[in-house]
């Protein structure tokens, strides 16, 4: 009853706020929700496991174009090509990250870097299978048991994407395995000492929340009917970084901020400044680490407790 | 006389040249407090880092609980029930005071990931939360379990090494000079937490270098200089033994 009230509550507050919204509203709204979930994946790698990898935005790209890849090139049904997607994204993961965790934290940085620019590449020159510089567009999600799924019933299975992956993330971080990964960031030879295995925990940290982007990338690829190289650049693997930092490194709550308060920014600040509002994301970048570490997660506890 | 727990038979390290430690050769009681003293640079945590698997030996062998152990990684050895506190406190610096204890407790957990996903560990999270707030409240930090562990003091970040390494329900706890850098009444409240560990039936290996807090603590006590047992024996006959004091203050002195 009550994991029915905690999870089942935010899904029909969210997505019923999908049916008030315009078209164009909706869009937007999806792609926040989107952002949302990735932020919270990659807080868990970077700010929960202490991982700073560039590669998360890149497997979000991975996830999208192994689906439409599936279904529109090979023609699979959609259940088997969203299988083979999630077990494209995992392989992937761990081709990366059983190598560099091994390593120090530096070399994950440089091959997930790595990955994240060689990615865009192989987009390109990937010919008739990719779409090379244009991509691929003009498909369509396959009906699901004879229903077409649009408009705001879309959204919703967006929103059910954006709950699941808080609940998965939120039980995760409360068990012997989201402490191992704070420990593996803390101190790792302590946690060996605990008896974590710290290569192996890191490993299974990267894997998932890679495959999460991944699974978020394939619902992506039907907000747009589009997947194309620009969409997947390295400067989006930044972006998100910014958000999990300017809402606080750590905090599931803090990633759900940044990234609804990094994505609307430009939206705001776009007729102001014009296309300078990058500028202003790294202003704010530059505040949160030199003033609030914390992030604004951190300025709400601070609000909420002073001493 | 309770049988052997750890068994340390030829044990070398070589670090190049130098001989850390030497065909060293030693056993820890099931349920006692085994001290090992020697001057600086007598190889002490070089032993100690042996046979928690931070080092990898040159020769020798090492059993615990009958098992050959020697080679296997840290985390492998914390599993087989062998904890161990550092000499320099290493917290996890992100987490309260309890989550810490609770990493202690990592290789006790036996629910799968999956079944974390799907909330089925519930039950044994509240089961072992419980056990940590025993083990925070019996060091005596039972007012700082929420705490941040970056606003403790040394000394209550010894204890809390403690209760850590408790956390792991291990038969053995390796103690790197807990008392160096601790005050008198904190060396106090130290004594009386070992004796209480020694009571649960957990034996301990105590390497020490300040002796007026070991020998009274200690059931029997090892003596290294240059990486060699000199001598081995109860705490009274240390302390008798002229030709260890000899080496032990020499060194001492040399090494001040
Ligand atoms: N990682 C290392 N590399 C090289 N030499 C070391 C290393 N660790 C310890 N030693 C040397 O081994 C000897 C024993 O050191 P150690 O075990 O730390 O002594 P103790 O703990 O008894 O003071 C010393 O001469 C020390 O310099
Ligand atoms: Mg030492």
């Amino acid at each position: 009853m009550s994991v029915i009230a905690r999870w089942l509550g935010p899904v029909l507050l969210l997505s019923g706020a999908a049916f008030l919204l315009s078209d164009y509203h909706n869009d937007v709204y999806r792609k926040m929700l989107l952002w949302v979930a990735l932020a919270l994946g990659y807080n868990f790698l970077f700010g929960i496991c202490g991982q700073v990898a560039f590669s998360h935005f890149a497997f979000y790209g991975i996830g999208a174009y192994s689906v439409v890849i599936l279904l529109f090139q090979f023609h699979l049904p959609l259940p088997l090509a969203i299988v083979l997607g999630v077990v494209i994204c995992v392989l992937v993961a761990l081709a990366v990250a059983i190598p560099s965790t091994r390593l120090e934290g530096f070399y994950l940085a440089l091959a997930t870097l790595a990955l994240a620019q060689l990615f865009v590449v192989v987009l390109n020159e990937g010919g008739a299978l990719t779409g090379g510089t244009s991509g691929i567009a003009n498909y369509r999600l396959p009906d699901i048991f004879g229903v077409r799924i649009r408009g705001p019933w879309f959204t919703a299975v967006i929103v059910l994407l954006v709950v699941g992956t808080y609940a998965v993330l939120w039980r995760l971080d409360r068990s012997w395995f989201g402490r191992a990964c704070r420990a593996v960031r803390d101190n790792p030879e302590a946690a060996a000492a605990m008896g974590v295995n710290v290569a192996r925990t890191k490993v299974i940290a990267f894997t998932l929340t890679s495959a999460l982007a991944g699974i978020a990338g394939m619902v992506y690829a039907f907000v747009d009917n589009t997947v194309n190289p620009p969409i997947f650049g390295i400067d989006n693997a930044f972006l998100l970084l910014f958000m999990v930092i300017v809402g606080g490194a750590g905090r599931h709550a803090g990633a759900v901020i940044g990234a609804v308060l990094l994505f609307l920014l430009p939206f705001w600040l776009s007729p102001v400044v014009g296309h300078h509002h990058v500028l202003v994301f790294g202003v704010l970048v530059l505040a949160a680490i030199l003033l609030q570490p914390r992030g604004l997660i951190g300025l709400f506890d601070f609000a909420k407790k002073p001493s | 006389m309770s049988k052997a727990i750890l068994q340390v038979r030829n044990l070398t390290k070589r670090f190049g040249g130098l001989t850390a430690v030497s065909d060293l050769a030693f056993e820890v009681r099931e349920g006692e407090i085994l001290g090992m003293i020697g001057p600086n640079g007598a190889g002490k945590s070089t032993t100690f880092n042996l046979i928690a698997g931070t080092y990898s030996a040159t020769e020798g062998e090492v059993q615990f609980s009958g098992e050959p152990v020697l080679g296997l990684p840290p985390h492998r050895i914390a599993a087989k029930g062998i904890m161990r506190t550092f000499q320099h406190n290493r917290p996890f610096g992100g987490m309260p005071v309890i989550e810490n204890v609770m990493v202690g407790a990592h290789t006790r957990f036996t629910s799968t990931l999956w079944s974390v996903v799907a909330g089925y560990s519930r039950k044994e999270e509240i089961e072992k939360r419980r056990r940590a707030e025993e083990l925070v409240d019996f060091v005596g930090l039972g007012d700082l379990r929420d705490a941040d562990v970056t606003t403790l003091s040394f000394g209550q970040g010894r204890l809390l090494e403690i209760a850590r390494a408790l956390a792991g329900e291990p038969r053995l706890i390796l103690f790197d000079e807990p008392a160096a850098g601790l005050t008198q009444d904190e060396l106090d409240r130290l004594g009386g937490i070992m004796r209480g560990i020694a009571a649960r039936g957990i034996a301990m290996l105590l390497i020490e270098h300040d002796m007026h807090f070991l020998l009274p603590l200690a059931h029997r006590v090892v003596v290294l200089n240059f990486g060699a047992k000199i001598a081995d024996g109860l705490p009274g006959e240390i302390r008798a033994d002229p030709a260890v004091m000899d080496a032990y203050l020499g060194g001492s002195h040399a090494a001040a």
